[in-house]
């Protein structure tokens, strides 16, 4: 990640807007998997201005990277005063705002935030990213975290 | 994806480093599929570039590691360093470097969640077979300062506590 992102990802967090979960929402929507260490749940709630219904506020909780949190950040202020359309026209590099281009490995991060507001505000859709095989290979996480019942541990000062 | 897995075994940790692929079920990949079919689903990545940081991958692997000796050094001076033991609860009951945590998904959270992704983290196996994919996996989300004990605990044991009582699973 170049310096000035990293600049920038550091600015938004220093002074993240919109965290925490919010009394009386009307929308909420949920993405990711605790397991992976990534979550981000985003709240929003609606007001009517001149006949139309547009975001009051939305707010978010994650357990994700900073990444994810400076463009939630970013997102959830971008999206204040919009319909709930015009929320969701909102492509994944518009929604990380100032930050600019992300890395690829930075992607996901703000396509985690894209698909909690599409969870939240069309709750009935499918998620938007293609979903993993059910067979899955073992993976990293699997690797080094799986309960491992039982072991015995055998000292080799104890051999003999 | 296993004829890739059997031909570079760091594959995995590369894709998931660069790409945020197979490191959770929500992220993994079928041992049948096509590495072009796993490409395509995530985003359309382009094949040849996707394998060819899998065949640089062994370098990367090898500037994660850190040597026993070096890890020592680092303790005595940087007592921010974190030392994350990725083995069992009976394994780190057993034994274990003074001031490492034995990882839960608490001390994920944390670690992830704490507002900084250079401060540096090591991480800590037996006999370092696994420590490079929770390396990995920190570091495929956005970690920056992330290194894996080489050899395990047992190279600790061995370097530079010979003190530490030496052990292996089963009888």
């Amino acid at each position: 990640m170049n310096n000035d992102l990293q600049k920038k990802i550091s600015d938004a967090i220093a002074n993240p807007q919109n965290m925490g979960e919010l009394a009386n929402a009307d929308a909420v929507g949920t993405v990711g998997n605790s397991d992976c260490g990534e979550m981000l749940r985003m709240w929003v709630k609606f007001k009517d201005e001149n006949g139309k219904k547009v975001i009051d506020r939305a707010t978010f909780q994650s357990f994700g990277c900073e990444t994810a949190i400076a463009v939630a950040s970013l997102a959830t202020e971008l999206i204040r005063g919009k319909t709930a359309e015009e929320a969701l026209s909102l492509k994944t590099e518009e929604l990380a705002g100032e930050l600019g281009p992300l890395p690829p490995m930075k992607i996901h991060c703000a396509q985690l935030v894209e698909g909690a507001l599409r969870s939240a505000l069309e709750p009935q859709e499918p998620a938007p990213k293609p979903a993993a095989p059910a067979t899955s290979a073992p993976t990293l996480l699997d690797n080094f975290s799986k309960p491992k019942e039982g072991l015995k541990i055998t000292f080799l000062d104890e051999k003999k | 994806m296993s004829d890739v897995l059997a031909q570079f075994p760091g594959a995995q940790r590369a894709l998931f480093r660069r790409y945020h692929i197979g490191g959770c079920s929500s992220c993994g990949f079928s041992p049948d599929e096509t590495l072009a079919h796993v490409c395509e689903r995530n985003g359309g990545l382009d094949v040849n570039e996707v394998l060819a940081h899998i065949q640089s991958s062994h370098e990367q692997d090898a500037k994660i590691l850190i040597s026993p000796k070096e890890l020592a050094d680092a303790l005595q001076q940087d007592k921010s360093l974190r030392l994350v033991d990725v083995r069992s609860r009976e394994e780190f009951e057993a034994v274990h470097i003074e001031g490492s945590t034995l990882l839960s998904q608490d001390v994920m959270r944390q670690i992830m969640g704490n507002g900084s992704n250079t401060k540096p983290v090591v991480v800590v196996d037996h006999q370092g077979k696994n420590g490079l994919d929770a390396a990995a996996y920190f570091m495929g989300h956005g970690l920056q300062n992330v290194r894996c004990l080489r050899g395990g605990i047992d190279a600790w044991a061995q370097e530079v506590d010979p003190a530490m009582r030496r052990y292996k699973i089963g009888s």
